[in-house]
């Protein structure tokens, strides 16, 4: 009989319960998870020493979802509603239990069974929701925690590197691999791993097989190393080169010499300088390359200010670090150089005539504080509300 | 520590982990409220109290145990306004009926969520490493969000 009217739908409860969770996704999450080719997805959570180093704000542990290019924060939400999962019946209920909802199902055919019926599979009392924080991820602070540090005097050849000798340099894969290990634990996608790492220029040796971070010092000294084997070697680092023609000109002129540096180090300086759209992803080889004036400009003054004065007790004097900030860059580049071109926040002055570096987690605190004061005092101005007035009023 | 991977629905979605293929029924739902899995969700105010078996709800993996599943009634869903006939029709939506037992009803309606819940479970098989899968995406609730109110047997 075909239905009329109101068709009803018996509705079940079935036993044993499934064990289901809930997430609710945005929009750019839902496009992903309906793609053809989805990936799959991490959830990540630091390792229990790098979550106590790199503190987070609400103190608590979390878990991360990682796409490919995105983090969120797992947020569980609980409901005082239950949300239950339904499912077509399977039709396991038994005749005489059907009274309990129905007299007969009989005639009037109301209940047709099993075909009309819905079972609740599943109760979950919480949802789980992603957001991401003001700030967004960033693998820097994890990164700085896990990676040693790298700061070895150029020519420095105390480190007894015999043994390495034998075991030659390992290939493009084993490189990944290395830095896939140090990635695992830090719950952050695998494309912001890949920006913090080379933000901070990480680079794995490839002779001792060990990923390193390297100082501001070391970085600096760097830079000028590939500054003057440059210019011995005529290559014009305002064009494009080939990364191996600076690599060798920054070698001594003995074949069997050491190198200063590992040429991983310096590869990892090239690929933070050059130009963003050029710059190839971590896993590929840095053949070419081309230098970002403008990043290259702030990246050495930044750089050689954490260097030579990283707190208030060693600033230095505002012309002399100008000029040594000049003196690190080709003759021609030399004019892009002033204070305001470091990026905001990276460098204080105690006394009018000299300057300090800045940590960027300190100057985000900074900005965040500055921004959040001023944000409620222009609040408080507009607000008729008196006790939004009141409220700035005790705080000052 | 380890990461947990999360794969996303399988292509293949009629093999989803709950035993949807087993079935051959079809989804009394209406059309908005199907999916591919035939999981849809229901929200209610408070519990569906069924205080014997309440014990094991809230545990995962309990699909994994050989207790033949059973299903006890609880009462109807009715969509009072809901024409087969016309299923672009959206005005339905506004009414939803839920009989408990015969002589209390509750009175909610169908509401698109505001963002799509993805619904999860561990990944059958993989026992070694826990695993997770989305096994469908719901886009909409029927949601009864009033208390009971008696009425006579319909």
């Amino acid at each position: 009989m075909a239905t009329q009217g109101t068709p009803s739908i018996l509705f079940t409860n079935t036993q044993p319960q499934q064990g289901f969770r809930l997430l609710e996704i945005p929009p750019e999450l839902e496009e992903l998870f309906t793609s053809k080719d989805a990936p799959a997805l991490e959830l990540k959570s630091p390792s229990a020493a790098l979550a106590h180093a790199v503190a987070d704000a609400s103190g608590q542990e979390y878990v991360n979802l990682c796409t490919p290019t995105q983090t969120y924060r797992i947020r569980q939400v609980m409901s005082s509603n239950s949300l239950h999962i339904l499912r077509p019946s399977l039709g396991q209920i038994s005749k005489a239990d059907i009274k309990v909802v129905e007299d007969e199902a009989g005639e009037t055919g109301t209940l047709n069974l099993p075909d009309e019926a819905v079972t609740a599979i599943a109760k979950c009392g919480s949802t789980l929701e992603l957001h991401i924080p003001p700030g967004g991820f960033s693998a820097v602070p994890f990164l700085e925690k896990s990676l040693a540090l790298y700061d070895r005097r150029v020519g420095d050849d105390d480190d007894g590197d015999v043994a390495m000798d034998e075991s030659g340099e390992i290939g493009l894969v084993e490189i990944r691999n290395l830095r896939d290990q140090v990635c695992a634990d830090i719950p952050v996608s695998a494309v912001q791993c890949e920006t913090g790492w080379m933000e901070i220029c990480a680079f794995v040796d490839e002779r001792q097989k060990v990923c390193w971070r390297p100082s501001a010092r070391m970085r600096v000294n760097v830079w000028k190393r590939m500054m003057e084997g440059a210019l011995l070697q005529g290559i014009d680092l305002e064009k494009q080169f080939l990364v191996g023609d600076l690599w060798k000109s920054v070698l001594d002129d003995g074949d069997d010499s050491e190198p200063p540096f590992p040429r991983g180090l310096l590869e990892a300086v090239v690929r933070r300088l050059c130009v963003p759209d050029e710059r190839p992803a971590l896993a590929d080889e840095i053949k070419w390359a081309s230098f970002d004036k403008a990043e290259v400009t702030k990246w050495v003054g930044e750089t050689y200010l954490a260097a030579t004065a990283p707190t208030v007790s060693s600033a230095i004097g505002r012309s002399e670090f100008l000029r040594a900030w000049k003196d690190c860059l080709p003759e021609s580049w030399r004019d892009e150089v002033a204070l305001p071109k470091l990026p905001q926040g990276a460098y204080k002055s105690p006394d009018p005539t000299t300057v300090f570096y800045v940590e960027p987690s300190q100057r985000q605190q900074v900005s965040k504080a500055s921004t959040a004061s001023s944000a409620t005092a222009a609040k408080a101005k507009t607000t008729r509300n008196w006790h939004e007035l009141l409220k700035t009023q005790t705080r000052r | 520590m380890p990461s947990i991977q999360l794969h996303p629905r399988s292509t293949a979605s009629s093999t989803a982990a709950t035993d949807a293929s087993c079935f051959p029924i079809t989804n009394p739902l209406p059309q908005l409220l199907q999916t591919p899995s035939g999981l849809a969700l229901l929200e209610l105010q408070g519990t569906i109290n069924l205080s014997e078996y309440e014990q094991d709800t809230s545990s995962d993996g309990s699909s994994e145990s050989n207790a033949p599943s059973y299903e006890t009634p609880i009462g109807k869903i009715m969509f009072p306004d809901y024409s087969s006939l016309n299923p672009d029709d959206t005005k339905w939506m506004k009414r939803a009926y839920l009989y408990v037992g015969r002589y209390q009803r509750m009175t909610g309606e169908v509401k698109k969520l505001l963002r799509p819940i993805a619904v999860l479970q561990k990944r059958a098989g993989s026992s070694e490493a826990e695993e997770l899968e989305v096994v469908e995406i719901v886009r909409y609730k029927v949601f009864f969000k009033n208390r009971p109110e008696p009425v006579n047997d319909i």
